[in-house]
């Protein structure tokens, strides 16, 4: 078994799976935080997802989208975790 | 937000970030990414500053306006476009240099006006989230 | 002809902009700066349209790249005319503007935001190719959001929702419409369109395309089952904004309607019955609608409609001297609807409402500012010799001589609503005893304002009715300009060979 096989038999249906377990925990809740933290794993996992896609085609300029992506899901989470506080703070 | 280690963190992070939103403005020509994205990406960099130490302390560090960008990059995206003009060639049309210049490659009008599209992105961007932050 | 400056109407319209952006906060060096730099423009749309007149047709490629791949600009008569119009229009305006808007609203920029309406309308009529035509929309409709929005009443929001709801479904049927056209041609310049659509054998899926442009430039310009959201929201905006709107946003439409319709897909028989029904009812509908108004914004806004349906007739006639009808129409309508409603937020300034059971005595007040309003009035009702009256005397000979009755019928009856609707304005307006008005107190009346903005307001009607006056008695040069826009409009050959004669 050579890397892209590890890749294209283990890696990915395992994340592929993780998406799916993930989605589940994101539409339960079943506070606000739980889907905050699981939306923030959602795009980790995507992350995942592109760098695998980015080694099997052989596309380093994906990486850079993987890059932005995860830069893109820390502010999101950021600004999610900074709403709740001022939320918590008004209440 | 008052934890100290995204607050440490984020002094680290506006310098990279706004290096890599560079490196993708420069790199935008052939390859994916260009003024828009690269703009986006330093706002964000600004953005995250302001969440971990408060938008006054970034204010401060921006040290003008933000809106102030806006004309700026516009007359540079325009000057880019209207520069053909003056060698009789129609709006827009791309000049490039003879010789590449090292580190950045060769330059010619459209890097102008993707850098110039850069600094309104950042712009718009930043008035935006700010003002919004602000009523927040 | 190749001229790189072809682009110079749009260019400049964005150069004020950003140098109205740099003076954000000053308010009086903006108002100087958009007066001077809209008179400059004027001045390079008449060069444009001399130089155009004389020489033939002109085109640009953005960029350099050869035509049916690159971005053309092309400046034929007809968009040069349009070009011409708005500038005319957009320095009326921004010399109204300059009296009647307030300093708030200055202050949250409305100035550059309406000098890159203005950019948008000018790239509207000289793109060349189709998507870019769908840009230039996008631009125009994002300034006028903001424009429409700006000060934040709370009527002003209600009316934006339904004008930004109606436009954006308006610009999503018309980029699916360019996708399916892109996805059949594999082109989306509009003079290689008009080669490669002739040559499609599927006519019916040709024909759907075309609704679906109908329908996308449809709801832009108002015409019958997609007219709603304009009188729900053109009352709302200060009067300076709805004056370039009524002016000039809905033309655009037009416009893209009879260049897209005369270039691009030459409708066949059930085209023309189904653009001739549309106008039809259009006139119908917005006629009755302006009688059982009674804001006179809201009737001027219905007024737009009925009207818009005269300029379309003239598309579902399809002949030339149709043609030539509906480009005087559209000529003389920009001029005067732009005037009514200035004239409308002039006498909102000075008796503080704008319902007709309340405004009366006017003329007994004001019996020389009367008679300027009489003008643009008139000029409306078509009354020979005033401007309106030539453009519906080529209409109707232009439907008979297909022998198409009954549109013919319905634009006499356009115009006898139009006669009953202003009578009904100028006795409820001018002539009507006056009631006595309470005082309201957060207008800033006529009388309170510095002598510069009345004499600003003032002159900005004065001149527009002076133009209006000169297109109904200088009428046979414009009529000679309109059969030149209708004679190259039915024959095209000379517009594809400008665009695409370069590679050849």
């Amino acid at each position: 078994m050579n890397l892209y096989d590890y890749l294209y038999y283990v890696i990915l249906p395992v994340l592929a799976i993780s998406t799916v377990i993930i989605f589940i925990r994101f539409l339960k809740g079943p506070t606000l935080s739980d889907r905050v933290v699981s939306l923030d794993l959602l795009l980790t996992t995507g992350i995942g997802i592109i760098a695998v896609y980015s080694i099997h085609t052989d596309q380093p300029t994906f990486l850079d989208i993987a890059m932005i992506l995860a830069l893109i899901a820390f502010l999101g989470t950021v600004a999610f975790s900074y709403y709740l506080e001022k939320r918590e703070k008004n209440e | 937000m008052k934890t100290l280690i995204f607050k440490t963190a984020s002094n680290y992070l506006l310098p990279l970030l706004l290096l890599f939103a560079v490196f993708i403005l420069l790199r935008g020509h052939y390859l994916p990414g260009g003024g828009f994205v690269g703009g986006l990406i330093a706002s964000i960099a600004f953005v995250i500053h302001s969440f971990a130490n408060g938008l006054e302390t970034t204010r401060k560090i921006i040290k003008f306006h933000p809106g102030f960008l806006m004309p700026v990059g516009l007359t540079i995206a325009l000057v880019a476009g209207a520069a053909p003009w003056l060698f009789g060639m129609p709006f827009m049309t791309g000049l490039w240099m003879d010789e590449p210049i090292p580190v950045i490659g060769l330059v010619g009008s459209a890097l102008f006006f993707d850098t110039g599209v850069f600094l309104v992105v950042i712009g718009v961007t930043l008035t935006i989230i700010f003002t919004i932050s602000e009523g927040l | 002809m190749s001229s790189p400056f072809v682009v110079l109407p749009i260019i400049f319209q964005l150069f004020l902009a950003v140098l109205l952006m740099f003076c954000w906060t000053q308010k009086n060096l903006q108002k100087l700066i958009s007066v001077v730099g809209s008179l400059v423009a004027v001045i390079i749309s008449v060069v444009l349209f001399a130089a155009v007149w004389k020489e033939g047709i002109y085109t640009t490629q953005a960029g350099n790249w050869v035509a049916p791949f690159g971005i053309t600009f092309v400046a034929d008569t007809f968009s040069t005319l349009m070009v011409l119009l708005t500038t005319l229009a957009g320095l009326a305006v921004s010399v109204f503007s300059v009296g009647s808007v307030r300093n708030a609203r200055i202050k949250f920029g409305y100035f550059p935001i309406y000098h890159f309406l203005l950019m948008g309308l000018n790239g509207a009529f000289l793109a060349g190719d189709i998507f870019n035509l769908y840009v230039w929309f996008e631009i125009i409709i994002i300034s006028s959001f903001v424009l429409i929005t700006i000060g934040g009443e709370k009527a002003q929001l209600e009316g934006a929702v339904k004008y930004v709801t109606m436009n954006l479904l308006a610009s999503v049927v018309f980029l699916t419409a360019i996708a399916i056209l892109y996805g059949l041609t594999g082109s989306l310049n509009m003079a290689d369109l008009s080669l490669k659509v002739a040559e499609i054998e599927n006519r019916g899926l040709v024909n759907v395309t075309a609704i679906l442009f109908l329908v996308g430039f449809g709801i832009k310009s108002a015409v019958f089952p997609l007219y709603f959201w304009l009188p729900a929201s053109y009352h709302t905006p200060p009067p300076a904004i709805s004056a370039i709107f009524g002016g000039l946003l809905t033309k655009v439409g037009v416009y893209a309607l009879i260049r897209v319709f005369t270039l691009i897909f030459i409708p066949d028989e059930f085209m023309i019955n189904l653009i001739s029904g549309m106008a039809a009812i259009t006139i119908l509908s917005g006629g009755i609608g302006a009688l059982i108004q009674n804001n006179l914004r809201k009737i001027f806004s219905y007024l737009i409609i009925c009207h818009i349906g005269f300029m379309i007739a003239g598309l579902g006639i399809y002949t030339e001297t149709a043609l030539i009808g509906s480009v005087f129409y559209l000529t003389h309508d920009i001029i005067v609807k732009t005037t009514l409603f200035m004239v409308a937020g002039l006498i909102f300034k000075i008796k503080g409402t704008y319902s007709l059971r309340l405004l009366g005595g006017f003329y007994k007040e004001y019996p020389k500012l009367s008679l300027l309003m009489s003008i643009s009035l008139f000029s409306l009702v078509g009354i020979p010799p005033l401007s309106g009256f030539w453009a519906k005397l080529f209409l109707i000979e232009g439907g008979l001589s297909v022998g198409n009755y009954w549109l013919v019928g319905f634009i006499l009856l356009g115009s006898f609503l139009t006669l009953f609707i202003i009578a009904k304005v100028w006795a409820g307006v001018f002539w009507k005893d006056s009631i006595h008005i309470p005082v309201k107190m957060q207008v800033k009346y006529f009388h309170e304002l510095k002598p510069l903005k009345r004499q600003a307001m003032v002159g900005s009607i004065i001149f527009l009715s002076v133009l209006s006056l000169s297109i109904g008695f200088g009428a046979e040069y414009v009529i000679q300009v309109a059969s030149k826009v209708a004679e190259s409009l039915m024959n095209p050959q000379d517009y594809i060979h400008a665009v695409l004669g370069q590679t050849n």
